[in-house]
């Protein structure tokens, strides 16, 4: 081989490599804007959800197995994406909408929360009408699923937050009757009862994450304050003395009566103390239940049991778990057979008696799901209001939402700064 | 075919590559020519080995970092596409009236300084007494460095089981020695420093075996000398051997601090969110917290930019020196 081939070669070499280099940067750029979803492959059902664990894990499961027998030709790949809460599943879907590449639809709250999504939520409004729900779901579900005038998603069943739960021989220790507890200062005083007749801890509470306090002082809000104080906090228009009031309940509750390593656990250890007799009472949503249930020898009524929470009585403090429908879809005929499905009696069975929820729709025959739910259920349909939640998108937007849990990490995790998280509350939602 | 080394000769009768390029090129202007004159002897024909994963690197770091700039520049918040015909500094000023943002910096600065000479300090001292010939040298240098093979996840949960308030091993040795039990995580003026202590003990382990390196390329003449001259141990040291640890120190120094700047792992794991204790926010949770929470991507970018900075302060120095030293 003499010089002069190898110059010739280097330089094929060269030009190779740099056509190689622009070609995969026009392959980069190419793909971005990629995804209209016409190309091979568009019509897999792809859907995102959080049900990793327990009980999650077992309904999407149940999901899915129905969701085969009833629609065996649709091919459909479900991907959990689990950890911190919804975080981890918020985090991949705002980046795949971000980028072009939506999936076909994934699990989140309706709501206020569908903000957050403004521009890349599509119409889900001929599902809606071809299966006819707005006459089978209950009012909250067809007003909170519309957004910008067109429903955004259907939804899959639904937990009720305003809830207090009890180990039965505790309470009973303590000589103090939950179905009593009427007001906020009612539970206050049973709390302090508790304490003083028992060891055990009188309210358990875990607080790793700010997202348990912000939920309780929703609770508290409108136990103590009603519905309407409660209702206008979460329009704008807040009554700082309604906030303050239920601030001072909130830090009298926190202060004497919760588990001292409150801040270093969080849902799942401190419920494991109602399950194993160290705890009093939990407020919690009824997703709580699930792990009452799932606990060896603790039967419901027997050793645990469920009050609404004080002065919230004949309200049902609303929770949806739903399936949104992201425009650029790609795979918009297999997304609405599953949004129909998400909407059926079958699908909603399939799913609520394991997640421990309940369906949104009014004509599902409950024989299936167990003595408690059947009491939700019950609830649900009678209950004289339903106001949505704090906490989990029905009440306010995310980044409302995210600026109440500011507050609450820097001014009300202990020391309990009342007067510092009010100016926060307020500030925060006030229109 | 030989191998002309001889480099540095402007002339263009050198080239090091083997050399005949002249030939072409001495018959009129021709670009190649000028470009090697200009950058050196054979910047054209090394081209195809630098210019591939330099183009690479420029745009996919360098590109991003400058794209990133230039998002935390705009408003851009929400999904859809970023506006960039109006640029200004609103997202840096809004930053610094935010009371959430200059605690997290703050906090970044307190475990960057703190957790970096702390560690060195434990590093060192465990690097001194391994190098003193002990029995199980090997085991114990074994021991030492585990806790950084292990994932951030894992000690981040063994930490949290550790601070727990009721059943965590740290309170009940503190209160079997008659003292009260302490809130490691849940107290926001304790725990920074509980955290800061958990990445510690990761890391010191690396400042150990960093300085035991430094230490066994110090000839032994330099410990036998100051021994004859009648030096104590802790004199020898002080005066003798920890001033020749200069380059270990500021090496592992910068891995360290590069480390702290990356605790987003352990808050995360620690609390299973983006969310970490009251009082032990950081910068880089801060920004994901801004970036996938509220989709606030202009502030989320201008945070980063402002965690790119803090980085910048630390490494650029440190490239500096390594320069000066001609290592780069």
């Amino acid at each position: 081989m003499t010089d002069q081939d190898k110059r010739l070669s280097r330089r094929h070499f060269v030009g190779a490599t740099g056509a190689a280099t622009l070609a995969g940067l026009a392959g980069c750029s190419g793909g971005g804007d990629g995804g209209d979803g016409s190309d091979g492959g568009g019509n897999t059902l792809e859907v995102l959800h959080a049900w990793t664990g327990g009980d999650g894990a077992r309904a999407a499961e149940a999901l899915v197995t129905a969701f085969d027998e009833e629609y065996p030709d649709v091919d459909h790949e479900f991907n959990p994406i689990g950890g911190g809460g919804n975080q981890n599943l918020d985090a991949v879907v705002a980046n795949r909408l971000q980028n072009g590449d939506p999936p076909s639809s994934f699990a989140n709250w309706p709501g206020p929360n569908l903000q957050r999504y403004d521009g890349v939520l599509g119409e889900a409004g001929s599902v809606w009408e071809s299966e006819g729900f707005e006459d089978v779901m209950v009012q909250e579900a067809v007003d909170l699923h519309q957004y910008d005038g067109a429903y955004r998603g259907v939804p899959l069943g639904s937990h009720r937050l305003n809830c207090l739960f009890y180990n039965t021989s505790v309470v009973e220790d303590a000589g103090v009757d939950p179905d009593s507890l009427t007001s906020v200062s009612a539970l206050i005083d049973a709390l302090e009862t508790v304490q003083s007749e028992t060891d055990a801890i009188p309210m358990t509470h875990g607080a790793s994450g700010t997202w348990t306090t912000t939920q309780l002082f929703s609770s508290t809000m409108l136990g103590q304050e009603g519905y309407d104080a409660y209702m206008s906090f979460l329009d704008g228009s807040p009554d700082e003395a309604a906030v303050r009031a239920t601030f001072e309940s909130l830090a009298e509750i926190l202060g004497n009566y919760i588990n001292e390593d409150a801040s270093s656990i969080g849902l799942t250890e401190s419920n494991q103390n109602i399950i194993e007799g160290n705890a009093a009472f939990i407020h919690q949503g009824n997703w709580a239940a699930g792990a009452y249930r799932n606990a060896e020898d603790f039967a419901y009524d027997e050793d645990w049991g469920f009050k609404t929470y004080p002065g919230s009585e004949g309200m049902y403090m609303l929770h949806f778990d739903s399936f949104l429908y992201p425009s650029d879809n790609p795979s918009p005929e297999a997304t609405e057979t599953f949004l129909s499905f998400v909407g059926s009696k079958k699908a909603q069975v399939a799913f609520n008696q394991y997640k421990g929820s309940i369906p949104t729709r009014t004509d599902v025959d409950m024989s299936e799901f167990g003595p408690y739910l059947q009491e939700t259920q019950q609830d649900f349909a009678d209950a004289d209001q339903r106001p949505p939640n704090l906490q989990h998108g029905l009440g306010v937007p995310s980044e409302t939402m995210t600026a109440l849990n500011d507050v609450i990490s820097s001014e009300f995790s202990g020391p309990y700064n009342v007067d510092a998280a009010t100016e926060g509350f307020v500030d925060a939602v006030s229109n | 075919m030989t191998r002309n080394t001889d480099t540095g000769d402007d002339s263009g009768d050198a080239v090091t590559d083997g050399g005949v390029a002249e030939e072409g090129q001495r018959s009129g202007f021709s670009p190649v020519a000028a470009l090697n004159e200009r950058f050196g002897s054979d910047f054209v024909e090394s081209s195809q080995f630098w210019l591939p994963p330099f183009l690479l690197v420029g745009l996919f770091v360098y590109g991003a970092i400058i794209w990133n700039l230039l998002i935390s520049l705009t408003d851009f918040t929400g999904f859809g596409t970023p506006d960039y015909s109006d640029l200004d500094f609103q997202m840096y000023s809004r930053a610094l009236a935010d009371s959430g943002f200059v605690d997290a910096a703050i906090n970044t600065f307190i475990l960057l300084v703190g957790f970096t000479l702390v560690t060195l300090a434990l590093g060192l001292g465990l690097a001194i007494l391994i190098d003193r010939n002990i029995r199980f040298e090997n085991t114990f240098r074994t021991i030492y460095l585990l806790p950084m093979s292990l994932s951030f996840v894992v000690t981040a949960q063994f930490w949290a089981w550790m601070f727990n308030f009721n059943n965590g091993v740290i309170n009940i040795v503190i209160t079997s020695l008659g003292l009260g039990r302490v809130d490691w995580i849940g107290n926001p003026d304790i725990v920074l420093w509980a955290v800061m202590f958990a990445l510690m003990w990761q890391f010191a382990g690396y400042a150990m075996v960093v300085f035991l390196a430094g230490l066994r390329a110090i000839p032994n003449e330099h410990y036998e000398a100051a021994k004859v001259d009648g030096a104590s141990t802790v004199r020898m040291y002080w005066r003798v051997i920890i001033p020749q640890l200069k380059g270990s120190t500021i090496s592992a120094s910068v891995v360290l601090m590069v480390f702290a700047l990356k605790a987003f792992d352990f808050l995360y794991s620690l609390v299973g969110g983006y969310r970490p204790p009251n009082g032990a926010d950081i910068l880089a949770t801060k920004m994901v917290r801004e970036a996938y929470a509220n989709l606030n991507w202009a502030y989320a970018s201008a945070v980063a930019i402002t965690l790119f900075v803090m980085t910048l302060g630390i490494v650029g120095p440190y490239l500096y020196y390594q320069y000066n030293r001609g290592n780069l």
